[in-house]
């Protein structure tokens, strides 16, 4: 119930700051009676009283917040999802999967050893084959200059 | 005859050796995606759309994958929900109430194999409707102008409040949500950049695949962190491996049934294979449960949700192929596939492409034929998948799931923008909000907007357009039903129980 009425509050400000921005959309020209403005305006209206409905009137979610050491995983693994989004291309793909692998998996309870060989085999397997094989281009990134030629 | 001449036409294209051995390869990946608890349809085909359009496969060939993949996920369901008690996709939560018990009977092979023959009924049963209604549908809404189309939006959404979510109010603000997402961008009438901040990487908006990848993918990993399936115990199929005559008989009027009422269901947008399944069972289970032996292990309890699971999904095409208006998640993210190749699905796409119409509608029976095949012998194989440790599977899902962001515009911010999703969208699932909803909303955004204004400019800006025709006077009717509806007989339904007790 409390989770509902936070989240409601939450999503007020969201709406209010799009409603804030959409404000300013104004096309140069207009030709047409509904320009880019309207709609926006109202689905942050909307939104505005979906979100309002929440915070008055929150039900009892069946739901919990995960325990601390959950958290704490949870924290993590998001850290690590981002990480290796933003180590995709710099680290490249074969490089930042092993990682993710090894550290991930060691967050899912998997031992140093199989997470270890499991990400290097992931990292070099799943490139030959969305690569070579699907055509689908990845980024080397510091393995560049020793097989890209 | 002309609906026989098209699929004829279809076959041709479905029997060509590369959609054959795409439809063989979607059928298995989709089988095993769909027995991963966590992993359902909407992710196999959101990691795999944007690969097959970067393969350069053709859109007929890309969309029969796609297909084959999200037939094979209803497939794949039920052999969790038997084996270790856990649905694999949320259309096998019905299977399980009776195909775990049997299988602990020790009859898992005859449950695996009656659910994978119902399952192939309803598909083939579904398939055939969707050649019978496609076509019919598709000329009726050929005279469909952008108020009807508008109304005809509405009314999908409408259909998700009523019936998607204990609570209306969230699955209307997730599609708000979706909705809002759509609108960033470049307004192709005006223009005008909206809430791009300046950003290049926005200024085409947000990319499909990344919401997608990032809401059900990325979230779902992060879900998965909270439940501890590690070490379960899958029971061993010994004994028989197929179902005899007595068992088929006993079964074949309540499959039959539910692969009919489960096409007409997964029909209505929205609607989608979890609640045909429910239907399907509550029914069975009023019709046939004289002697209380539903819920311990009653054979037709696993066949009928089974056959109306993958009677709706295929049922769910028919307003994608007809409409362009989704009927299920999936079906939602196989119109941002087509959307990639620059195909709009509605009617005009029966008229101007129907080697894509034909060859997806016939590759659909050679799915069927295939998973069945493949199901089977393979069970066994299948069932083993079950055994890879959360270690393994979660980053090659996260993997899988960066290459299929990546491959679509080749950029670090895409990748990082669906991560953010990633964590929105485990908040959003948290606290009971509908992903499929969000995602409808998502997709429906630049139709719903654009079909408004155009509608608004032919009338001048009168309001009163929106409802003029009798079409779209009976949808908005149609959709206020759906709002009030459902909850209105909830209460009703109460209000009598409360007598009773009383």
């Amino acid at each position: 119930m409390r989770a509902e009425r936070v989240f409601g509050l939450v999503w007020l400000a969201v709406s209010a700051a799009m409603a804030w921005v959409a404000l300013d959309l104004k096309a140069p020209i207009s030709y047409e009676p509904v320009g880019p403005r309207a709609v926006p305006l109202l689905y942050a209206g909307l939104m505005a009283a979906c979100a309002l409905t929440l915070v008055l009137r929150p039900h009892a979610v069946a739901f919990h917040w995960p325990h601390g050491k959950v958290v704490h995983h949870i924290v993590v693994s998001a850290g690590l999802l981002l990480g290796y989004a933003f180590a995709f291309e710099w680290l490249g793909f074969p490089l930042a999967t092993a990682l993710l692998a090894l550290l991930l998996g060691r967050v899912f309870g998997g031992s140093w050893r199989t997470c270890a060989s499991g990400g290097v085999a992931m990292g070099i397997v799943l490139y030959l084959f969305f690569d070579r094989l699907l055509d689908v281009v990845l980024p080397l990134g510091l393995l560049q200059p020793l097989f890209g030629g | 005859m002309d609906t026989l001449n098209y699929l004829l036409q279809g076959f041709g294209v479905a029997f060509t050796p590369l959609n054959l051995a795409l439809a063989f390869a979607g059928a298995f990946i989709g089988t095993i995606v769909g027995l991963l608890p966590g992993l359902g349809p909407i992710n196999g085909v959101a990691i795999l759309m944007p690969i097959a359009f970067a393969m350069g496969l053709p859109p007929e060939s890309a969309l029969i994958l796609l297909a084959a993949v999200y037939m094979g996920c209803e497939y794949g369901g039920r052999i969790s929900s038997i084996l270790i008690n856990v649905p694999g996709d949320a259309g096998a939560i019905m299977t399980a109430i009776d195909g775990y018990p049997m299988a602990r009977k020790g009859l898992a092979g005859v449950a695996l194999s009656i659910s994978a023959w119902s399952s192939f009924v309803g598909g083939v049963v579904a398939t055939i409707g969707l050649v019978l209604f496609a076509p019919l549908l598709a000329n009726w809404a050929l005279a469909f102008g952008p108020a009807e189309y508008f109304a005809l939006m509405v009314f999908a959404i409408a259909c998700l409040g009523g019936m998607v979510s204990d609570r209306p109010v969230k699955t209307l603000l997730a599609v708000l949500i979706g909705l809002s997402l759509a609108c960033v961008g470049v307004d192709s009438n005006s223009g005008v950049y909206r809430f791009t901040f300046n950003d290049v990487h926005l200024a085409d908006g947000v990319q499909f695949i990344v919401v997608v990848i990032g809401f059900f993918s990325i979230s779902e990993i992060l879900l998965m962190l909270e439940e501890s399936s590690i070490g379960q115990s899958i029971i061993k199929t010994t004994g028989r491996k197929l179902f005899n005559r007595q068992e088929m008989k006993e079964t074949n009027p309540s499959t039959l049934a539910s692969s009919i009422g489960g096409f007409f269901i997964g029909v209505l947008p929205g609607a989608g294979a979890t609640i045909s399944s429910a239907i399907a069972y509550m029914v069975t289970k009023r019709v046939y449960d004289k002697d209380g032996s539903f819920g311990k292990g009653d054979i037709r309890g696993v066949s009928a949700p089974e056959a109306a699971n993958n009677a709706s999904a295929t049922g769910s095409f028919v307003p994608m192929l007809c409409l362009g208006v989704p009927g299920s998640g999936t079906t939602t993210v196989m119109m941002g596939a087509l959307a990639l190749y620059n195909i709009t699905p509605g009617p005009m796409l029966f008229q101007n492409q129907p080697e894509i119409v034909w060859g997806l509608i016939a590759s659909l029976f050679v799915g069927n034929v295939v998973l069945l095949v493949l199901n089977i012998p393979l069970v066994g194989f299948f069932a083993k998948m079950l055994t890879v440790p959360n270690a393994t599977l979660v980053p090659g899902i996260a993997a899988a799931s960066a290459v299929g962001v990546y491959s679509v515009h080749a950029t670090t911010f895409d990748l990082v923008l669906s991560v953010a999703f990633g964590v929105l969208g485990y908040l959003l699932r948290k606290l009971q909000f509908p992903m499929s909803s969000l995602i409808l909303g998502f997709a429906l955004g630049d139709m719903i907007e654009q079909n408004l204004r155009r509608a608004l400019s032919l009338s001048n800006g009168e309001v009163g357009i929106l409802w003029h025709s009798p079409v779209s006077l009976t949808l908005w009717i149609g959709a206020v039903a759906m709002l009030v509806g459902p909850p209105l007989l909830r209460r009703l339904r109460r209000g009598r129980a409360a007598l009773a007790v009383g």
